[in-house]
């Protein structure tokens, strides 16, 4: 450690530390583009130039390394004048298209110019023309116009993924970000670019023009598309249902966490918020007998149902026709829920697991296992096994199914011919599948970012999380749906 | 001794042939040093000589050598910079053509002052016929023994290569220069680290001019103290001053360290080209601030320069004759550094763009009250706030012009 002065204020910081990352741990906040923290610093915005007491000349606050006794000040008259110099010459050339540019609201380059520009403007000259809508891949667009050079991308390319799809070409004011002839970024990290952009360079066809940031909530929770559990922010808006083609979740960003995904998350995961919107159930459905009274039933006429007919089982001594199906997506308390309801206070002993199907894994972040709890099923005693078709429809009276996933390890045909066999069946999930039709009794369950809960990732690290988006009317998270049912059996949970 | 035989640049036709320069006493300064001195001594003697860099910064070349940390396992390099990219500079290309061997010995001697193996000769592609040149000279210096694996049964190996540049003014800045030798785009990195620790390949590395080196033969042969006596005390030897524009002799004059400009203007350049007076005076390539006829009373020296307020920089002397308006002087110079700047920093690749923009609008008499204030607001916004020293090449001679010849500037802009 060593002792340095910023700003006047005394402080620790590590040996070999830069004076941008020891400001940064003081919550002294020096302004910057190119630097970030996950690349080594690249000096070329100039946007952090500070004053250090004895060297004539400004200095790089995110290349230079801390001494014992240095005095840095970050706000005397010759550092506001050449951040201002610098923004200066950055929006000389800028389109300013702020009001129709995707980033406004966490452009560096707007919120820069109204902290430390507020200039007049000076150039009367004709701005460089770049082309503006530069397909890069994926649906990643190009803006070379707002580009600031900062290489963040190009970096992003090179060091994190490997793939090195884009580069800087020509030089001087026509220097520009591109890419080779017939190449398009694929990777699966492609997301993170439009994230570490400062500026609107590179936006996103999915986010563009839908929404400003400013109308968007911002929640932490845990990627459940896969066992990494890599830490994300949903950003939705609050009022559901929306009109019209309105979305509620307008995209998932890298939330940091050093020991699980860095600053990165995987676009399996970020595009998962298709996954939370699309193709949702949204009312309780009961498919064999009609309504009772031309309405639907409520979630207190089923779930008493239900815990009638679990109690008839029961009594009659016959505990072992009653069958549950699990997946590995449920949180530990979901789980552990389960466990007392049906297997310690019901004596169910025919638990079985239906999850996705493994993928490939991309040898980063994105596993294999497809489901973000399977740590967390094990961990609570579960051996996580599909049934078998012919026994379970031979022994079982009343089935509850937990998600839609058996429809991915059976013919169709053949789950539909053994579940015929199954007197009644309940199926809880939060998507439609061709499950629905095959149960008796459908329940629209929330997504895991609706609901609170833990995962225990591929690592074994438990990761507790709140509900990230309110889940849409009429659905309700599998806890709750425990909860209500143990009550129902007067089974106490807690 | 005299110093025409000691000069950096030989004359004669076949000047440049081994043979030539063996009879000139070539090599024997290298055999003799290395079979009798150790590197750590080889080293001390340049010091002692006061050699100072002829690239433009003016940096001692045996304090640059001595930062090469000696206990390092790594390949260490030399680049010899031949990129002579400074517009107003055509001094090494003589050096090369007429005394290719001269470079090699003083390789040689640096190499083996400072422990490294293998050099590069980094040379602009314009330069070609002087890349061939080189290559033979090589090739003739290996033959005999000069270069090679077991350089005068001494057990000390070099291997010389010749890499062609692709015509960047940048890549004649010493580390978008090792960033070129690697293959990559010409693009100054950022230090520190600096090359003599993290250079070429990563590795520690030495890099200095063509004329820097070809002098260190010279200390050898003849002493430190005979080097240091050729020029001033603390910056020994002569300098290569290239003087064109408006002069009835523009050429290469080799001459002291010190010599007064206005005696190389008037006495060695026969003074301002016939019916023209001298308006203006870049006395160290382009990247030097613009000296007026009155201040040229001033010794060619890194001290005394930087006293006028000026560099010696490349000593590439530029003299601009009353014929010449000052805006198309300041077009010119503000073109070249937008056209060169290599786009990395923000200051650089926008301000020299702008100020360009800004001369040529002045230039085609659209010229505003603001204009020149606003080229020198630009100008200080580069000045020492860019990644390489280009933000200041660009800002200096731009910041000279608008302040010394703001009167004529503002003719245009007033009409």
């Amino acid at each position: 450690m060593v002792t340095i002065q910023i700003d006047g204020r005394a402080m620790q910081a590590p040996t070999g530390t830069t004076i941008l990352k020891a400001a940064d741990q003081a919550g002294i906040v020096i302004p910057r583009f190119c630097y970030h923290p996950a690349f080594e610093p690249e000096g070329s915005c100039r946007m952090c130039l500070v004053e250090i007491e004895d060297l004539p000349k400004l200095d790089l606050a995110c290349s230079t390394v801390v001494r014992e006794g240095m005095k840095v000040w970050t706000s005397t008259p010759k550092v506001l004048q050449a951040r201002k110099d610098v923004l200066e010459f950055l929006l000389a050339d800028h389109p300013l298209d702020c009001p129709i540019c995707d980033k406004a609201g966490e452009c560096f380059l707007q919120d820069y110019y109204d902290k430390h520009g507020r200039y007049a403007s000076r150039f009367l000259e004709a701005k460089e023309k770049k082309k503006k809508k530069i397909p890069i891949g994926k649906k990643l667009l190009l803006d070379r116009e707002r580009c600031v050079l900062c290489t963040r991308c190009v970096r992003f390319l090179r060091g994190v993924t490997g793939t090195g799809e884009l580069g800087v070409f020509k030089r001087g004011v026509k220097a520009e970000i591109g890419i080779d002839e017939g190449v398009e970024i694929r990777n699966n990290y492609s997301g993170n670019l439009v994230d570490i952009c400062p500026v609107g360079a590179i936006t996103d066809g999915d986010f563009r023009f839908k929404t400003r940031v400013w109308f968007l909530e911002k929640k932490r929770t845990v990627c459940p598309r896969c066992s990494r559990g890599c830490n994300i922010i949903v950003q939705s808006v609050r009022n559901y249902p929306l009109s019209g083609r309105q979305r509620r979740i307008y995209r998932i960003v890298p939330a940091e966490n050093q020991d699980v995904n860095g600053y990165w998350i995987c676009d399996f995961g970020r595009f998962g918020y298709h996954d939370i919107e699309d193709n949702r159930l949204t009312a309780i459905a009961v498919n064999r007998e009609g309504p009772a009274e031309g309405r639907l039933p409520s979630w207190e006429d089923i779930l008493k149902g239900l815990a009638a007919e679990i109690r008839a089982l029961v009594d009659a001594g016959r505990a072992s026709s009653l069958a549950v199906i699990l997946n590995s997506s449920l949180t530990n308390e979901e789980l552990a829920a389960c466990r007392k309801l049906f297997a310690d206070a019901l004596g169910v002993r025919s638990i079985f697991f239906a999850d996705p199907k493994p993928g490939e894994a991309d040898g980063y972040l994105l596993t294999a296992d497809r489901t973000p709890n399977g740590g967390g099923a094990a961990a609570l005693g579960f051996s996580p096994e599909l049934p078998d078709l012919e026994k379970l429809a031979g022994a079982a009276d009343l089935l509850i199914i937990f998600g839609p996933h058996l429809l991915e390890h059976y013919p169709a045909e053949k789950l539909a011919d053994s579940l015929k066999g199954i007197r009644r069946k309940y199926l809880l999930a939060a998507h439609r599948s061709g499950l629905d039709a095959l149960a008796d009794i459908v329940l629209p369950t929330a997504h895991p970012a609706e609901k609170k809960g833990s995962f225990r990732n591929v690592k074994g690290t438990v990761q507790s999380f709140e509900c990230a988006v309110r889940a849409p009317r009429g659905c309700l998270p599998e806890g709750e749906i425990l909860s209500r049912l143990a009550s129902e059996l007067g089974v106490k949970l807690e | 001794m005299s110093d025409v035989i000691a000069t950096l640049i030989p004359a004669g036709e076949n000047s440049f042939r081994l043979g030539a320069y063996l009879g000139r006493g070539g090599y024997e300064a290298a055999r003799k040093t290395i079979l009798t001195m150790k590197p750590r001594d080889v080293l001390e003697e340049v010091k002692k000589a006061n050699l100072r860099g002829r690239g433009g910064a003016g940096f001692p070349a045996g304090s640059k050598w001595a930062f090469v940390p000696q206990a390092d396992e790594r390949s260490k390099y030399l680049c010899v910079n031949a990129d002579e990219g400074e517009p107003g500079t055509f001094k090494d290309r003589a050096i090369m053509t007429q005394d290719p061997h001269l470079l090699l010995e003083g390789i040689l001697l640096t190499c083996y002052a400072v422990g490294i193996h293998t050099a590069f000769i980094y040379i602009r592609a314009e330069y070609e016929a002087i890349a061939q040149r080189l290559e033979a000279a090589i090739e003739e210096a290996r033959q005999k023994g000069f270069l090679g694996p077991d350089i005068f049964g001494s057990g000390f190996g070099l291997e010389v290569l010749v890499h062609r540049g692709a015509g960047a003014y940048i890549c004649g800045e010493e580390t978008a220069l090792l960033e070129s030798i690697e293959g990559k785009r010409g693009m100054p990195r950022l230090k520190p680290p600096f090359p003599a620790s993290v250079g070429l390949f990563g590795s520690p590395t030495v890099i200095n001019n063509v004329e820097t080196i070809a002098n260190v033969p010279l200390i050898f042969r003849y002493g430190a103290d005979w080097f240091v006596a050729r020029g001033l005390p603390r910056d020994g030897g002569t300098r290569i001053f290239g003087v064109s524009g408006a002069v009835r002799k523009p050429g290469l004059y080799e001459l002291p360290v010190g010599t007064p400009l206005r005696k190389i203007i008037y006495e060695w350049a026969g003074g301002p080209a016939e019916g023209q007076s001298i308006k203006a005076v870049v006395p160290g390539g382009l990247s030097a601030p613009f000296l007026t006829p009155e201040e040229i009373d001033v010794p060619m020296d890194y001290e005394s320069l930087a006293h006028a307020k000026s560099m010696l920089g490349s000593a590439g002397v530029i003299v601009i004759g009353d014929r010449t308006p000052i805006i198309d002087v300041l077009r010119i110079v503000a073109r070249f550094y937008a056209h060169e700047s290599c786009g990395q920093c923000t200051p650089c690749r926008i301000g020299t763009t702008w100020i360009s923009k800004i001369a040529d609008r002045i230039g085609a008499g659209a010229g505003t009250s603001g204009d020149l204030d606003l080229i020198r607001h630009l100008a200080e916004g580069m000045k020492g706030k860019t990644l390489c020293p280009m933000g200041d090449a660009a800002a200096f001679p731009v910041l000279s012009i608008v302040d010394k010849f703001g009167q004529e500037l503002g003719e245009p802009i007033s009409r």
